[in-house]
């Protein structure tokens, strides 16, 4: 049962991590051919601009979930460091407590924003809707939480795990 | 009251070891319950801290410099400074040093030069007599320019924390001075170490060969060029420019130097996914933050406190350097970046300081702060590459701290260092 959580965990974090990526590669290509629309063709587009910004979007909620899983976020450890072992687990534990109540919430008040949101349009992209825009939330805020299931059940991915596979030519 | 909920619940989680975007959001939270605001509006403006195309040179900045540092751009800029300055006694720590500056016109980060000058300077130092810890010094004290010159995604978050009041442009060009100032302080401090206690000279590169050098780092250095040209000339915005800088350093990576295996590729889009990621939230969860101590009017009680302390603009600079100092101490660059401009900046520009100056201030001062222990991260890479203890690193580092507070010292009281290049561009 734990190693098929921790093997759709690994999954999850490659479908973030995959998200997260193909949308910056995406915007760092739709905003050079916005340039070139401009000076090459003389007519701008008006696309690239918003579409980077619902991918940056799109980008920061998912890549953030997957940085949980891969404690890649800034933390200052100093205090727990310093701390006796029982203090330090009890410290570990408030952490996790905490992750998971900004999860919750992301989860809740952002699905309410989606749904206030829902029938109202994009201007550049009348086919689709405002609500799109902040789905990144709640489900960012979700998958958090199914990492955090799984640091608090099973503990933090093994050194072996996807989260921290290098090539093979790296030092 | 309202302001020891907020930061009081802030600082407390961040002591507990709650990474520091979730403290804020937490934070943004507990002060919202406590002044009665919905709490969709919080969400909203978490929401709309990344919804800001200003923001994408960010990822953009990173990813160029992440292609550059990996593809094999380090080594050469480290054989062109060697080109350089390497004959000189002592070359190789002003080589270290110089090519930690070319660095910084590729990459704004000072860890990804740590890592990547460091890893190629290191070995080579203590292979040609120098000690292991002075080596480690200067890499980590020459990689803070990174965060200085152009083009620095650090300077953009600086300038989105200031409600994006502050020109990125005029940001990058302050920050070619004091970067400069940096190096060559620097640079002079490595020549006065390395006369008494005769570290080795370099020999000089015949002119053939650093012909060749200069011209494979040419295609490199170029990025910085195409940034500044592009937003200086008003073609580019600096999130466009950023964009063609990343196309661009794909080209001269994978087809003019041809280092990068293609198979590795990915591996170097999720390194730059967690390295930007952890940034992006942070701003998200920040702007809620910054919401919540706008409607307490935070950052107007903070500058009374000031202005009930004194009235001398040069002390309040002193103050803030020595908060600033003390909290870079514990924390890394970018949060403190986004928790205390909006704060400092109200305090400062009633006091007459402008806030590109105080930009370059707040960089510098934090830029210290990546390499003092307790918390540094710069200083952590530095000392996991050299494989030397930050007890070693911290026991001789202090000339080098000396001639940065010394920089500090000039930027923050001489604002031509940071204003002058600003003032001859007009847009």
């Amino acid at each position: 049962m734990k190693a098929a959580y921790v093997r759709a965990m690994d999954a999850l974090y490659l479908i973030c991590v995959a998200l997260a990526g193909v949308s910056l590669i995406l915007m760092a290509l739709i905003i050079p051919w916005g340039v070139f629309t401009r000076y090459v063709l003389n007519s701008g587009s008006s696309w690239p601009e918003p579409l980077s910004i619902l991918l940056m979007i799109l980008f920061t909620f998912a890549g953030a979930a997957a940085c949980y899983r891969a404690r890649a976020h800034i933390a200052v450890t100093l205090f727990a460091n310093l701390a006796t072992a029982p203090v330090r687990t009890g410290f570990a534990l408030l952490v996790e407590v905490a992750m998971a109540a900004l999860s919750l919430f992301m989860v809740i008040w952002g699905t309410e924003l989606v749904g206030v949101t829902w029938n109202q349009v994009i201007a550049e992209f009348p086919f689709l809707s405002v609500g799109v825009t902040y789905l990144p939330l709640p489900i960012g805020g979700a998958i958090t939480l199914l990492f955090i299931v799984e640091r608090a059940w099973i503990g933090p991915p093994s050194r072996d795990s996807i989260v921290f596979r290098e090539p093979a030519s790296a030092d | 009251m309202d302001a020891l909920i907020l930061l009081g619940s802030l600082f407390l989680l961040i002591a507990i070891g709650v990474p520091v975007a979730y403290a804020l959001g937490l934070a943004a939270l507990v002060g919202a319950i406590w002044i009665d605001i919905p709490l969709e509006a919080v969400m909203l403006k978490i929401s709309d801290g990344v919804d800001n195309f200003s923001l994408l040179a960010i990822p953009f900045f990173v990813l160029a410099g992440a292609i550059m540092a990996e593809g094999g751009m380090a080594r050469r800029l480290v054989a062109l400074a060697n080109v350089m300055v390497g004959f000189i006694r002592g070359g190789l720590s002003l080589v270290n040093i110089l090519a930690s500056t070319f660095f910084g016109c590729i990459s704004g980060s000072s860890v990804a030069d740590t890592a990547s000058i460091g890893s190629v300077m290191i070995p080579q130092m203590e292979k040609a007599g120098y000690p292991r810890v002075f080596a480690t010094n200067v890499t980590i004290t020459g990689s803070v320019q990174a965060i200085l010159i152009p083009p620095s995604h650090n300077a953009v978050i600086y300038s989105l924390a200031a409600g994006g009041t502050v020109s990125i442009a005029h940001l990058f060009l302050a920050g070619v001075i004091p970067g400069l100032l940096l190096g060559l302080s620097l640079m002079t401090l490595c020549l006065a170490i390395a006369q008494r206690e005769g570290y080795p000279k370099g020999k000089p590169v015949p002119l053939r060969e650093a012909g060749k050098i200069a011209i494979e780092a040419f295609w490199g250095l170029l990025t910085m060029f195409i940034i500044l040209g592009g937003i200086l000339s008003g073609v580019f915005t600096a999130t466009e420019s950023a964009s063609i800088a990343c196309v661009y350093a794909f080209l001269v990576t994978m087809f003019i130097y041809r280092d990068y295996k293609w198979r590795d590729l990915p591996y170097l889009v999720h390194r730059t996914v967690k390295t930007v990621a952890m940034v992006m939230i942070l701003i998200g969860f920040a702007s809620g933050f910054g919401y919540i101590m706008a409607l307490m009017q935070l950052p107007f009680k903070v500058t009374e406190f000031f202005l009930s302390i004194s009235d001398n603009k040069y002390v309040i600079l002193l103050l803030i350097n020595l908060m600033l100092l003390a909290l870079g101490t514990l924390m890394d660059l970018a949060p403190l970046l986004l928790i205390c401009t909006p704060i400092l900046l109200p305090v400062v520009v009633k006091f007459g300081v402008d806030p590109v100056h105080f930009g370059m201030i707040m960089l510098v001062n934090l830029g210290i702060g990546l390499i003092t222990p307790p918390v540094g991260s710069v200083l952590f890479v530095g000392c996991a590459v050299a494989k030397v203890s930050i007890e070693q690193v911290t026991k001789t580092i202090w000339p080098f701290y000396l001639a940065m507070l010394i920089v500090l010292m000039l930027v923050t009281y001489v604002p031509a260092i940071s204003l002058w290049i600003p003032s001859l561009v007009t847009f």
